[in-house]
């Protein structure tokens, strides 16, 4: 298989390809319009590989999403976990389903949380073995840290999960979900560093292992939910400069020159 | 350029260079277009092995910002290049273009019907010379534009390399030069996976 990392800096947002040389296709995941579809399209097709889905693993509320536009470029679809409340259609998922592209399998899991339509995406190479190698955790698991739950806008913002009840959900996914999953399991996650989508302890590393996280992920350590939701709230950093600006437009709420440049 | 003008400027001559991978191609390209796999690395070195530096080209990309990548570096690399497809096959279509297939055939059909073929190898001598699929000749793809008219197609011509990139780009070209030829899907890799015998040698 072919797995690749594209990191943007200035938001140390990382997004990613999953493809099979053999059926010379690809899955991305995350695009952001910092890079722009150009981006994406020529990195897949310098690898020999056509672009046939575009992942997201929730609507981001820190950067502008690109994924509307390259889906619609490539002719392709662009898959949301089916609780995602955007104005626009797109293809929905549920948990459990799998996406394949020739010996590569992409299975869905629904880890809420950092947000309700939260997904993350299990790999598999079948050219090598059945069981998964890697997990791309989107704003769930960080390395080192976890996704905050308070970056909502208007209905999800006001639904009946408060901020101290997605902390909780988000505890009881990573441990009921991502730490049950074999400790060799890589951690892809959709931030590191200095992002604002997690709290002060995330690592500038850009990847990890369920083992290493389980061990050694302060936020993890908690003994239970009520304790990591305080801790998660006393380690958070400011809020990202015009994230609901960000939001309502990934959302479809708003036109992208209401943006006025944020979030690229 | 228009599909229109693509068009026109093809029966003046020029090539359309399709920049896709083998099976979008196969499964349907402009007519008399050439399967010329993009990537930023080795376009220009490829082409320059492959065809006359005055062939007028068009490029056809899918999204479009792959014609209009492949057709900066082709014609800052001297290439008389003419520009790009522009709205790619949905707008080739929609003016009612001629669009072809190219016949496929994977590596078991290829070994059931092996007498009602010519085959094709496309690959480098070294490469034919370390194994191929018995009674096949080499028809490099480096040689291919030239040499072309030269292969007899009676019976039909099965084009096969050790993946597909290479089969599809003579598979094209012998098909624009007028021949019937197909494309094995999969190649030498799903030969040699299915223990298919093998043949070394140069003759």
């Amino acid at each position: 298989m072919i797995f690749k990392q594209f990191r943007y800096e200035p938001l140390n947002q990382a997004s990613y390809l999953v493809g099979c040389p053999k059926a010379k296709e690809a899955f991305i995941i995350d695009p952001i319009a910092g890079l722009g579809d150009d981006f994406y399209i020529l990195e897949a097709a310098d690898l020999g590989l056509a672009i046939v889905g575009v992942f997201e693993t929730h609507v981001h509320a820190d950067y502008v999403s690109c994924a509307r536009e390259l889906a619609e470029m490539n002719g392709c679809p662009h898959y949301l976990h089916e609780n995602a409340p955007t104005t626009y259609e797109y293809t929905p998922f549920k948990d459990g389903d799998v996406f394949t592209v020739g010996k590569v399998d992409m299975t869905c899991l629904f880890t809420p949380g950092h947000t309700p339509e939260h997904t993350s995406y299990l790999i598999t190479d079948k050219s090598r073995a059945e069981e998964p190698w890697a997990v791309l955790t989107g704003d769930c698991l960080f390395v080192g840290d976890v996704g905050r739950p308070d970056l909502l806008v208007g209905d999800q913002a006001l639904d009946v999960m408060d901020e101290g009840e997605r902390a909780r959900t988000q505890f009881a996914t990573i441990n009921d979900l991502l730490f049950t999953l074999p400790d060799h399991v890589e951690v892809y996650p959709n931030h590191y560093g200095g992002s604002l989508c997690g709290g002060v302890n995330m690592s500038g590393k850009n990847s990890s292992t369920i083992y290493y996280e389980k061990k050694y992920n302060l936020a993890m350590q908690k003994p239970d939910a009520a304790a990591f939701a305080q801790f998660v709230q006393d380690t958070a950093k400011p809020l990202p400069d015009d994230y609901e600006k960000i939001k309502s437009y990934n959302l479809g709420l708003v036109e992208k020159d209401e943006l006025q440049g944020a979030g690229v | 350029m228009t599909p229109t003008e693509v068009r026109a400027a093809q029966q003046e001559g020029a090539a359309v260079l399709d920049l896709r991978t083998p099976h979008p191609f196969a499964a349907e390209h402009l007519e008399g277009a050439l399967s010329v796999q993009f990537n930023r690395a080795d376009l220009v070195d490829r082409v320059e092995l492959v065809f006359p530096e005055d062939l007028p080209m068009i490029m056809h990309g899918e999204p479009e910002a792959i014609g209009k990548v492949a057709a900066k570096l082709l014609s800052d690399a001297g290439f008389n290049v003419l520009g790009h497809l522009e709205g790619g096959l949905k707008a080739w279509k929609a003016e009612g273009l001629p669009v072809v297939q190219l016949p496929t055939m994977d590596v078991d059909e290829l070994k059931e019907r092996m007498g009602e073929f010519t085959v094709v190898d496309a690959r480098d001598p070294f490469e034919f010379k370390y194994g191929h699929v018995p009674g096949s000749g080499i028809l490099s793809w480096t040689e291919a534009w030239y040499e072309a008219d030269s292969v007899d197609d009676d019976p039909p011509i099965a084009v096969i390399c050790g993946d597909e990139i290479r089969s599809v780009l003579v598979a094209s070209i012998l098909v624009r030069k007028g021949k019937k030829a197909e494309l094995v899907t999969g190649g030498m890799v799903d030969w040699v996976e299915r223990d298919y015998p093998i043949e070394k040698g140069m003759d």
